[in-house]
């Protein structure tokens, strides 16, 4: 009887997972979404906009608020289309060159003829940087004479759209390495290609640091970050389809104007499904055109790398950390070096690792060029060491003190009696928490992505912003996830297995 | 080294908070010698015997191991203990380590010796005193007799000049006591020089060459087994006789 009702139960879960599953994908299956109720451009101002964070489409949003319109930012374009077409959103702003790279990409959406005002773009570059803003202005004036920058035009925005891809002339580069910084989101200014960033941005720079004899170093970050980026001089030009702005202008320099657009557009639900694209067909998108599962691979190596750096450091640091707190507890001496510890383990467990992540980029690494995945592993590294430094503590506190006197009896020192006698003990007792502290540290290590890093995470978002499916790249990165999770636990009680029979 | 004075003891004090445990003591142990320290519980005997080698800082007075003032803040004391093992009422054997492991650690690491060499004599102390089968187990597989035989080897492996004793048969069943005692009397025998805080009278009035009994913080009485067992002066070693034996 006892054993029936084991496997009722057992029976029972299983089917509850079925239906979680179920339900998942039946929720997930594609609806079709009524259009936006917006007849013309006037209509924005009750509508439910959505923007992308620190663009002009935010700008004129933000007036429209006052107006009556709701505005949703987002960090990427693509996620605001995607809460659009699940009926969260009327509209979404965007400026008008990459409205049309949306719209073909999804036959659910139409553009709805608005005037916005024109924008003009320039480049954005340090206040502290004069001499390179001249450099800058001479070759763009250099470019419109001969003919560059309007072949350039003419590749993105011409009737013969990639005819004549600008080619990265033959020169000396001696002259040094331009960084500059963009947020490839917005076809055909910047976007990502076959794992590059490419776009008429892009080749604006590259035939700038063409004439200036300048090697050049794109990076995609936040847009919202890219002005603190130039402003912090972690790179020395950002360009990125700016227009200049009196709040802007506040913070940074602009180069000569390099670009006028035709503002913004507003993109609505048209009412039209997105078409019956079957689940193995959104598989083969997601995963197998362009390569696209080579970002998961690249971003999970990524993630691995962050979190090797992060544990070595957390383990070796935290376990100093541990050591002084436990020998300033135990003696009642070295007071100021306890306070200091305190203060850090304090300070570091009050505030968000995000925020940690980007004071470490911004501001202490601010003018180095260190290596933003080595500087990800830092910061990590630090954060972790104090939670690390709090278990170890705990577990050295868990020894019997007679260990303690046993090793100093036979002429150990503080030190040697440490090493060789608690904290091997220390650790197979804390081995279940310093586990679960890796297992929190690699799923931590998912918001790398503020500083642009290309992780796992980011990796299925790039995915998710090119085939504007959230299911299927969210899903595998979770259990991408999941997996190493999984594995890492194994490994842990594995370890404590070994420990336990060796003891025993 | 005068009189084969090993430990010297001069006004010895030792207070925790405001409780005064030692209230100066001087007394010398000489090379050979084994020490009995008896007295009602409470009395500061472990305390005494751990201000000998340190584990308690003395708060007054001086502790010299031969010449050397162990007092002495500059005094290297990881060195000293080297020179004095002890053993414990709990054992404290290393339960991480195996048994050969627990004796070979502290010649090994402090003293040098090679592996191979500390190895085999420790094979060679633990078949002598009956463990030999025991070397790759974990003391969490022994009994408190056995625990408590192979802290004494590993106190013997540091080769020292005394071992103070710290209540070494209190923790044990009644029926492992008496292979601990066995083996501390053929130590004596051997010469080994002993300091024993301990309950056993018949271990006292056997083995030891000296008993010292200590009442309220000083040492009230200092003698031969046959004076203090026999003829006792002080009242209250009277009293705590009389409640033993």
């Amino acid at each position: 009887m006892k054993k029936r009702n084991k496997k009722l139960i057992e029976y029972l879960f299983l089917l509850f997972i079925v239906l979680i599953v179920v339900a998942v994908f039946v929720a997930h299956r594609e609806k079709p979404v009524a259009a936006s109720f917006l007849k013309g451009p006037e209509d924005i101002s009750r509508a439910r906009i959505g923007v992308q964070l620190g663009t002009t489409s935010d700008l004129i949003a933000t007036d429209e608020e006052k107006n009556g319109a709701t505005v949703v930012r987002f960090s990427k374009t693509a996620d605001a289309i995607q809460a659009m077409m699940k009926d969260q959103l009327d509209c979404v702003l965007v400026d008008s060159m990459t409205a049309g790279a949306f719209a073909d990409a999804n036959p659910g959406i139409s553009i709805m003829e608005s005037n916005y005002p024109v924008e003009e773009m320039a480049i954005a570059i340090s206040k502290d940087n004069p001499i390179l803003k001249d450099k800058i202005n001479r070759a763009l004036a250099l470019m419109r004479e001969d003919g560059t920058y309007q072949s350039i035009r003419d590749n993105y925005f011409g009737d013969d759209k990639g005819s004549d891809p600008y080619i990265p002339q033959d020169v000396d580069r001696s002259n040094g390495t331009l960084v500059a910084v963009t947020n490839a989101t917005f076809e055909p200014y910047e976007y990502i290609e076959n794992g590059k960033i490419v776009g008429f941005d892009v080749d604006i720079a590259q035939a700038i640091c063409d004439h200036m004899g300048y090697e050049l170093e794109m990076n995609d970050i936040e847009f919202d970050a890219i002005i603190t980026a130039v402003q912090s001089g972690k790179a020395d030009i950002g360009i990125a389809g700016m227009t200049v702005t009196e709040d802007r202008l506040k913070n940074i320099d602009f180069s000569d104007i390099y670009a006028r657009e035709g503002g913004l557009s507003i993109l609505v639900r048209n009412g039209k499904s997105a078409g019956g694209m079957n689940f193995k067909a959104k598989l083969v998108q997601n995963f197998l055109e362009e390569s696209r599962w080579s970002f998961l691979l690249n971003g999970l190596a990524t993630t691995i790398i962050i979190a090797i750096i992060a544990s070595v450091l957390g383990i070796v640091l935290g376990s100093l950390i541990a050591f002084g707190r436990t020998t300033a507890d135990m003696t009642g001496e070295y007071k100021i070096m306890n306070a200091i510890l305190k203060c850090y383990l304090t300070i570091i467990r009050g505030t968000p690792a995000v925020i940690q992540l980007l004071i470490i980029y911004y501001v202490i690494f601010a003018s180095s060029n260190v290596n933003k995945v080595l500087i990800a592993g830092i910061a990590f590294g630090l954060n972790s060491a104090a939670y690390v430094a709090e278990i170890m503590r705990s577990g050295i506190m868990s020894i019997d003190k007679g260990q303690f006197e046993a090793g100093r009896s036979l002429g150990f020192s503080y030190g040697k009696t440490l090493w060789y006698f608690i904290l091997p003990q220390a650790i197979r007792n804390v081995l279940p928490a310093l586990g679960n502290e890796f297992i929190v540290l690699i799923k931590e290590t998912s918001i790398s992505g503020y500083i642009g890093i290309m992780d796992l995470t980011r990796a299925g978002d790039f995915i998710r912003s090119r085939t504007y499916e959230a299911f299927i790249p969210l899903i595998a990165v979770a259990l991408i996830y999941l997996v190493i999770v999984i594995f890492l636990s194994k490994g842990v009680s594995l370890m404590e297995e070994k420990l336990k029979t060796s003891s025993r | 080294m005068e009189n084969n004075v090993i430990i010297r003891v001069e006004g010895l004090e030792k207070s925790f908070g405001d409780n005064k445990v030692l209230k100066g003591i001087t007394t010398e142990i000489r090379k050979g010698e084994v020490v009995v320290i008896l007295g009602p519980s409470g009395c500061g005997k472990s305390t005494f015997l751990r201000c000998m080698n340190m584990l308690e800082t003395p708060t007054g007075g001086k502790v010299f191991l031969d010449s050397t003032e162990l007092t002495d803040p500059n005094c290297n004391l990881d060195r000293t203990r080297e020179r004095m093992a002890m053993v414990f009422q709990h054992f404290n054997l290393f339960p991480h380590l195996t048994v050969l492991k627990n004796l070979t650690i502290g010649p090994e690491k402090l003293k040098k010796v090679p592996s191979t060499e500390a190895e085999k004599r420790a094979k060679e102390m633990l078949s002598k005193m009956g463990l030999g089968d025991k070397c790759n187990h974990y003391p969490g597989e022994l009994s408190g007799g056995q625990k408590q035989r192979v802290a004494i080897a590993r106190a013997l492996m540091m080769d020292p000049e005394i071992i103070l004793f710290d209540e070494p048969t209190s923790a044990l069943d009644p029926e492992m006591v008496g292979e601990v005692l066995e083996l501390m009397k053929n130590l004596a025998k051997e010469g080994m020089t002993m300091a024993c805080v301990t309950h056993e009278m018949g271990f006292a009035k056997e083995v030891a060459t000296r008993v010292i009994f200590l009442d309220n913080g000083v040492i009230a009485e200092d003698g031969t087994p046959e004076e203090v067992f026999n003829n006792p002066k002080n009242p209250r070693l009277r009293d705590f006789l009389s409640k033993i034996l």
